[in-house]
């Protein structure tokens, strides 16, 4: 519970010194500012491109079924000017995702940050973490 | 009161978390303080003219409410009736059908608001305006002293028809000839063909763009009203390619007011 709450106050820090994150679209129209989420899965395909980077994580339940999650990043270039490489993350690494989840309900998220399988963590420059929240 | 729904634990590694991030942002500001304490100079080039380029971009920031950029004596955005119910009904659908979504250009002052990086090429008769984001679209700025054309002369553009001149070291750009298929702003203020804009822009240093905006449509607002803000630069740094409408996927789960698919062609599987 402790760390759940130093991840969030750490999260708005990250959003604040980060400031400017890549924006297109509506964040709530599509996602639930609401409803956040932290997944934890395989990668099985990384679309870098525009207008907004997607990532697909296969994340296996308590039951052992496997669910397919798209999630949502900023554009390459804004990823690129925080840190990513298109190398960053391949397919089949293991990555642990914060962000929202879609708001009716499908398999698909905005991303915040990814932890990844190397244990660096980087900010996704999603649309939340920038002015709209404000 | 109700009770808190923190315990005094989690209440307190909270504190000190958002210490930590306060003493980290006020490092930083110490930091960029110690590092603007004298900024560099506004540079110039040779005929002594305030360069708005050089090695480096506009960091433009996303301003999502033009209402809280208002300058002037009334900082109220002066809506007509139906501009103000159209700002109401795009706030709730969240702005679901905001025509940058759809990777159209932001057009007009909005433009210098997107964040996506922008640069100036600065010439003699002319100045280009390359903006990364909107998606990767220019304007151009005629500076030879052609006049303004009329409006009904013009095919209607996204940016429209721009000439611009200095006044001392103010760059002031007159535009008209937009088309209505923009929104003045994020947030869902809109505009007719009517619109018309000044745009002062100056760069007090090296490392500050100052720009401000008059929005004057007779269709859609009941009198001229100025928005304004800063862009920082960034030295060193480079626009890069970006192509909106390569992988828009939140066009393919786009709905209406009804509920249905916004394009009756959207294809079962993303491209």
């Amino acid at each position: 519970m402790h760390t759940k709450f130093l991840g969030v106050a750490v999260a708005v820090c990250a959003t604040v010194a980060t400031g400017t994150a890549l924006a297109h679209h509506s964040f709530a129209a599509e996602f639930d500012a609401n409803a956040p989420i932290e997944l934890t899965g395989t990668v099985t395909k990384v679309d870098w491109a525009n207008p907004h980077t997607y990532f697909y994580i296969d994340v296996t339940g308590k039951k052992g079924d496997v669910e397919n999650w798209a999630l949502e990043m900023g554009s390459p270039n804004g990823l690129m000017r925080q840190g990513w490489t298109r190398d960053s993350m391949k397919i089949g690494d293991v990555v642990t995702v914060t962000g929202w989840r879609a708001k009716d309900g499908a398999t698909k998220g905005n991303a915040r940050s990814v932890t990844l399988s190397t244990g660096k963590k980087l900010f996704a420059g999603s649309s939340q973490a920038s002015a709209e929240t404000k | 009161m109700g009770r808190s729904p923190f315990s005094n634990a989690a209440t307190g590694v909270l504190a000190v978390a958002m210490l930590m991030c306060c003493t980290q942002v006020h490092a930083q500001a110490a930091a960029h303080a110690a590092q603007h304490e004298a900024p560099a100079p506004t540079p110039r080039l040779a005929d002594g003219k305030v360069d708005l380029g050089g090695h480096g971009i506009w960091n433009q920031p996303w301003i999502t409410d033009f209402g809280k950029q208002v300058v002037g004596p009334d900082t109220k955005i002066p809506f007509l009736p139906w501009t103000k119910a159209m700002y109401d009904y795009n706030k709730s659908n969240q702005v679901a059908y905001d025509p940058q979504g759809f990777c159209l250009p932001p057009g007009g002052p909005r433009m210098f608001g997107t964040p996506y990086p922008s640069q100036f090429i600065q010439q003699a008769d002319r100045i280009i305006v390359i903006f990364e984001g909107g998606a990767h679209v220019w304007r151009e700025i005629h500076m030879d002293g052609r006049p303004l054309p009329k409006r009904e002369d013009l095919n209607p553009t996204y940016f429209g028809y721009s000439v611009g001149h200095w006044e001392r070291d103010t760059l002031v750009v007159e535009t008209t000839g937009f088309n209505e298929k923009t929104w003045l702003n994020f947030n869902g203020t809109m505009h007719t063909d009517e619109l018309t804009t000044v745009e002062r822009i100056s760069r007090p240093n090296r490392d500050t763009l100052h720009y401000e905006a008059t929005i004057n449509d007779p269709g859609a607002y009941s009198r001229p009203w100025t928005v304004a803000w800063d862009i920082p630069w960034l030295e060193g740094a480079e626009l890069a390619e970006y192509i909106c409408q390569e992988n828009n996927q939140f066009l393919l789960e786009l709905k209406d007011d009804f509920g249905n698919a916004f394009f009756k062609d959207v294809p079962t599987t993303s491209p």
